[in-house]
């Protein structure tokens, strides 16, 4: 790191800087986020003999990287297609809410499932609209439909108040869907890698991925190259929603019941993990591995504070204090680069 | 980001066309007009409909009553109308701040912490004051010498800011009264609660400094066309910068403000984020041109106290309130958007 922090530009004008000494930083700069997170794992590790145990990341993925990596995997499609999704903490709410809800009315557990990924992908459905229809940008858009989406749940929700399933009603196969495991492996496990590569099929390697990055770089261009821009806006919108939903469904399998407003708390971290995972790679779009390396940074951050004796309260500023820290390493030297 | 999709064709179709077209200025005042006039109806349909609907909405005390309830979230909305002057509307690559609420909760944890420590008042409205304007600092130097996203790097700032805030506090409310606190949380003879007052006091400095000066006219001038500004030789990166400071002491305000409201710091300040931000950005439908002004954002907090007043009184259940605010946002600004297509 202390190749770049030192400064290597020439006072003479003219003079190019040196250019293996620029390819080297410019691979620095687009692997900084895995030098990073395999740094911090070294660090964690020399600190606490417990950090390198299977147990510990076991518990690191299952408990706080799954739900987290499902919701930035959602917020890094709005982000590649140039916006933003805040409603993706509403849709996380209402389809807990509609799954744990049908549940309790006795629905089979397909049906509960299908009716949270409806809720959630009505709210896509809804943003798609305000943004295409009536030409609102994404952050004002999702802004309103975060609004809506906490008065519809308190007035189905009788004010806000949790619904809990009881014991007795809770069908086996939601208790597989949390904590069940196949071959080893935790089942939400799956869940986020399945949705990580459609995810990544979806965008790197389909006309439809390009025609999103397209219009996320130039709206313009790709409306006049005769991309459909907004059909596909409302499908990035929507599968957000839906992914969305996916991790509303397993946070509430989770806990079996419904908690209002819990995918509050994931809308910040999800943001920070899609615009942290853009500097990965060359071409500085958002991009669904880059988001899994930054939702596990986070994750590992976090982890590795607790267990090197930080409490909880001092692990919120360690961790706040370390994004700040990759942002500020990053655009300070992307900047760096763009002057050069 | 600001591109709103697909509209970018019609408003080129639409600039051609008026460059061939006899330009229609009766039309486009009638519409600019129709939307500013629009905006003011729904004020006046709202208050009209409170003052029928209940008979204890049109009163004195009541109406006071509001005005000081919105102080906490006008100062901190001043501040963000302030960010995004100076920086631009676009919210990702603009100028935002949204660690304002986070920025409100540190400070007013600082306030509590150093009150129960034993400091007097003066202290207290120093360090929350200090903290405020260090947080700015601190936002202001991350995105103009370092060059983060504003978004970004206030969003690091406010986690960094809420964990402080549970280190200071522990996660519990820290009740405090001193006569400062007292006297704010108070009214006066009149029955006027003094936190109304106050944001009428901030909101005519900021009108004064924002609106009328020679700094405030180069504050938007910096947001509107950063470029431009720059070659017409203003010291771009230093409005910025004071942008920042402004909405961090308004934090600082806030977080005294709110500290007087509560008796104490209490958890959960963050919570005031997102209506801080729907506040800010529907201020812009009451000015002229639809840009963000400090008059503005103070009749769009007055409207949404006054919206959740009335409903209070109507004993309509306040489930509604966040929808309803949440429509009114979008219904506003797709009015915008629509005016600002048939403009151009």
């Amino acid at each position: 790191m202390t190749v770049i922090t030192s400064s290597p530009t020439s006072p003479h004008q003219g003079q190019r800087p040196d250019r293996r000494d620029s390819t080297f930083r410019r691979y620095l700069l687009q692997y900084g986020l895995l030098i990073a997170l395999l740094g911090v794992s070294a660090f964690f590790a020399a600190m606490s003999p417990t950090f390198l145990t299977t147990a510990n990341f076991a518990s690191i993925l299952v408990n706080s990287f799954a739900l987290p990596a499902i919701i930035a995997i959602a917020m890094t499609l709005a982000v590649g297609s140039g916006g933003i999704d805040l409603s993706v903490a509403t849709a996380v709410d209402l389809a807990s809410l509609a799954f744990v809800g049908t549940l309790a009315a006795g629905w089979p557990v397909p049906g509960a499932i299908l009716a949270g990924l409806g809720a959630a992908a009505l709210t896509g459905i809804f943003n798609g609209l305000l943004i295409t229809g009536l030409n609102i940008t994404p952050f004002l858009a999702t802004l309103g439909t975060l609004f809506i989406g906490r008065s519809v749940q308190q007035v189905l929700a009788n004010g806000g108040n949790p619904v809990y399933l009881s014991s007795s009603k809770l069908p086996a196969a939601v208790k597989f869907l949390a904590h069940g495991s196949f071959l080893g492996v935790p089942l939400p496990l799956y869940v986020v890698g399945f949705i990580a590569l459609v995810a990544f099929i979806l965008l790197e390697l389909t006309i439809f991925g390009r025609g999103v990055r397209a219009i996320g770089a130039r709206p313009q261009v790709a409306y006049f190259s005769g991309l459909r821009v907004r059909r596909d806006i409302v499908w990035i919108y929507l599968l957000s929603a839906a992914i969305s939903g996916v991790a509303g469904i397993l946070l509430s399998a989770t806990v079996s019941a419904y908690i209002p407003y819990s995918g509050n708390a994931f809308l910040l971290n999800a943001i920070g993990a899609a615009f942290i995972g853009t500097t990965f790679g060359a071409r500085g779009h958002a991009n669904i591995i880059g988001t899994i390396l930054g939702v596990l940074l986070l994750a590992i951050v976090a982890n590795g504070l607790l267990l090197v004796g930080w409490n909880f309260y001092w692990q919120q500023v360690g961790t706040g204090a370390f994004i700040f820290l990759i942002l500020a390493f990053s655009f300070a030297s992307k900047r760096r680069q763009q002057r050069a | 980001m600001s591109v709103s999709y697909g509209t970018a064709a019609v408003e080129q179709h639409g600039s051609f066309a008026s460059r061939t077209m006899p330009a229609r200025p009766a039309r486009r005042f009638l519409h600019r007009g129709l939307l500013r006039t629009g905006s003011l109806l729904v004020f006046i349909a709202v208050f009209t409909a409170f003052s029928l609907a209940s008979p204890l909405f049109l009163t004195f005390a009541n109406i006071v009553t509001v005005i000081g309830q919105s102080a906490v979230v006008g100062i901190l909305a001043f501040g963000l109308t302030s960010v995004i002057i100076g920086g631009g509307a676009d919210v990702v690559r603009g100028g935002i701040d949204l660690s304002l609420a986070s920025n409100l909760g540190l400070g007013s944890a600082v306030y509590a912490s150093l009150v129960q420590a034993g400091y007097g008042d003066a202290a207290a409205i120093a360090a929350t004051l200090a903290v405020g304007l260090s947080v700015g600092t601190v936002n202001a130097i991350s995105i103009v010498s370092i060059g983060i996203l504003p978004l970004l790097a206030t969003v690091a700032v406010m986690n960094i800011c809420g964990g402080l805030e549970l280190v200071l506090t522990q996660n519990t409310a820290i009740s405090v009264s001193t006569p400062l606190l007292d006297l704010l949380s108070g009214t006066d003879r009149f029955g006027i609660p003094f936190l109304a007052y106050v944001i009428v006091a901030v909101a005519a400095i900021l009108i004064v400094t924002l609106q009328y000066t020679a700094y405030g006219l180069r504050l938007y001038a910096v947001g509107e066309h950063r470029e431009a500004a720059r070659a017409a030789g203003l010291p771009v990166q230093a409005y910025v910068v004071s942008s920042y400071l402004i909405s961090g002491l308004c934090g600082g305000i806030a977080a005294i403000l709110y500290t007087a409201l509560l008796s104490g710091s209490t958890t959960g300040s963050g919570e005031m984020l997102l209506p801080v931000v729907a506040t800010a950005l529907l201020g812009n439908v009451f000015s002229g041109r639809l840009l963000p002004t400090i008059g503005g954002t103070l009749l769009s907090t007055l409207l949404i106290g006054f919206l959740a007043n009335g409903f209070q009184l109507l004993h309509v259940s306040s489930y509604w309130v966040s929808g309803i605010q949440g429509l009114l946002i979008l219904s506003v600004v797709a009015a915008t958007s629509l005016v600002r297509r048939r403009r151009s």
